[in-house]
């Protein structure tokens, strides 16, 4: 908690009411869709870096909380977007902060968007191209190092203390090893948590 | 041929059914989004294709599962590549915005009061203490993602090299994610470039 409040005192939230903080976020997000490799988890760090450490927008604490209700929501993977986008124009009001938020939402799926059409529509004529077979198994590796890296990345973002750290290790070793839904270790960490057992 | 990877089974029909009409614009938008809301317990990629391949037969199943190909290697969230392609290929780009809107418009729509909720009450002390708990099921499953996918590369000592190099970099070195795409995709692009039979990594 002390860490988060020094860091937020150490940089200020920038407004999106100003046009030019809007645009710059419209323009982050339309860059790193194309870096959203292997279905989109690979830019959770990058998410965390853009909006607590640059922007300002929200703690690092809320940023867990905001990963956890996006994995926890129905849906598509990948709409933390619109969440960060809401906490980035909170303090301008409910409407800037919807306004906000879809367009995050739009900018981060454009290009990747705009890419499967064309990739939809000419399939057949790259399939077997070496390009994209040397991209299929060329980038795959590196996929699986940034996953590693965003995963520890998340993992100090929301852990404080060992029974945090407890929690996490048993629900990965769960996950990889059992077919229970997320849904019912969100529920029971939550339930913990109410009860005082998990601090932050 | 493809093959396809993961949780969605290849289902061959045996007998060749016949396909529907293609979709129109309202049909894409209205498909996606009964896969969406069918999908609210999870396991998106299997509904759709109960959905697209066996209910309203649009493709066959070798075209589905071309798509999940296609869905899967490039960049964006897998789900909504799939709606993207499956639209694109019926109506072009605007098919692929009637498929996409589809898709994400009850989930994002429930998701914006959820985020409301929680920019509205997050100050509350129980709501506090609930989220201090849930989040760390929520980073257990952000560690678990790399794991998931480990043993595809147990074999290949260069990717797991490169899955390290990538990792020390962003982890230990902090340096950001579009940099080391960008100088480790194009040398292992290198690498893997198909040589014919007697290249590295042809066979894995």
């Amino acid at each position: 908690m002390t860490d988060a409040l020094l860091l937020v005192s150490t940089c200020t939230p920038k407004s999106l009411g100003d046009w030019a903080n809007l645009l710059a976020v419209i323009r982050d997000f339309l860059s790193l869709s194309l870096f959203s490799l292997g279905g989109g988890n690979t830019l959770l760090s990058e998410y965390h870096h853009l909006s607590v450490s640059e922007y300002c927008w929200i703690s690092s604490d809320q940023f867990a909380d905001l990963y956890a209700l996006a994995e926890a929501a129905p849906g598509p993977s990948s709409m933390l977007v619109g969440l960060l986008g809401m906490g980035a124009a909170w303090r301008e009001g409910p409407g800037w902060a919807l306004l906000s938020a879809v367009v995050a939402e739009i900018a981060i799926l454009l290009p990747s968007t705009l890419l499967m059409v064309i990739a939809a529509l000419s399939w057949n004529r790259f399939r077997d191209s070496p390009w994209r077979i040397a991209f299929e198994r060329g980038l795959g590796p590196i996929t699986l190092g940034i996953l590693f890296a965003v995963g520890l990345k998340i993992l100090h973002t929301a852990d404080h203390g060992v029974p945090a750290y407890l929690v996490s290790i048993v629900v990965c070793l769960l996950t990889l090893r059992t077919k229970i839904s997320p849904l019912w270790f969100m529920a029971i960490a939550g339930l913990l948590g109410g009860f005082g057992l998990i601090n932050r | 041929m493809i093959e396809p990877q993961g949780s969605v089974a290849a289902m061959a029909s045996p007998e060749a059914e016949a396909l529907a009409p293609p979709p129109d614009h309202r049909q894409l938008f209205f498909g996606m989004m009964q896969v969406a809301l069918s999908a609210f317990g999870g396991g998106l990629s299997a509904w759709s294709q109960r959905i697209i391949v066996e209910e309203r037969r649009w493709m066959d199943n070798t075209s589905f599962l071309t798509g999940l190909t296609v869905a899967r290697l490039f960049p964006g969230p897998n789900q909504i590549n799939m709606a993207v392609y499956i639209g694109a290929r019926f109506q072009g780009l605007s098919g692929a915005l009637a498929a996409l809107a589809g898709m994400l418009l009850v989930p994002f729509s429930l998701l914006m009061l959820v985020g409301l909720a929680y920019f509205s009450f997050r100050s509350l002390p129980l709501v506090d203490r609930l989220l201090a708990g849930v989040v760390t099921a929520a980073a257990g499953l952000a560690l678990s993602m790399g794991f998931k996918i480990l043993h595809q590369y147990q074999r290949d000592p260069v990717a797991l090299l490169l899955a390290l190099a990538t990792f020390v970099a962003m982890a230990v070195f902090h340096i950001r994610l579009i940099p080391v795409v960008l100088v480790a995709g194009p040398l292992a692009m290198a690498w893997y470039w198909p040589r014919g039979a007697a290249g590295p990594g042809v066979d894995r």
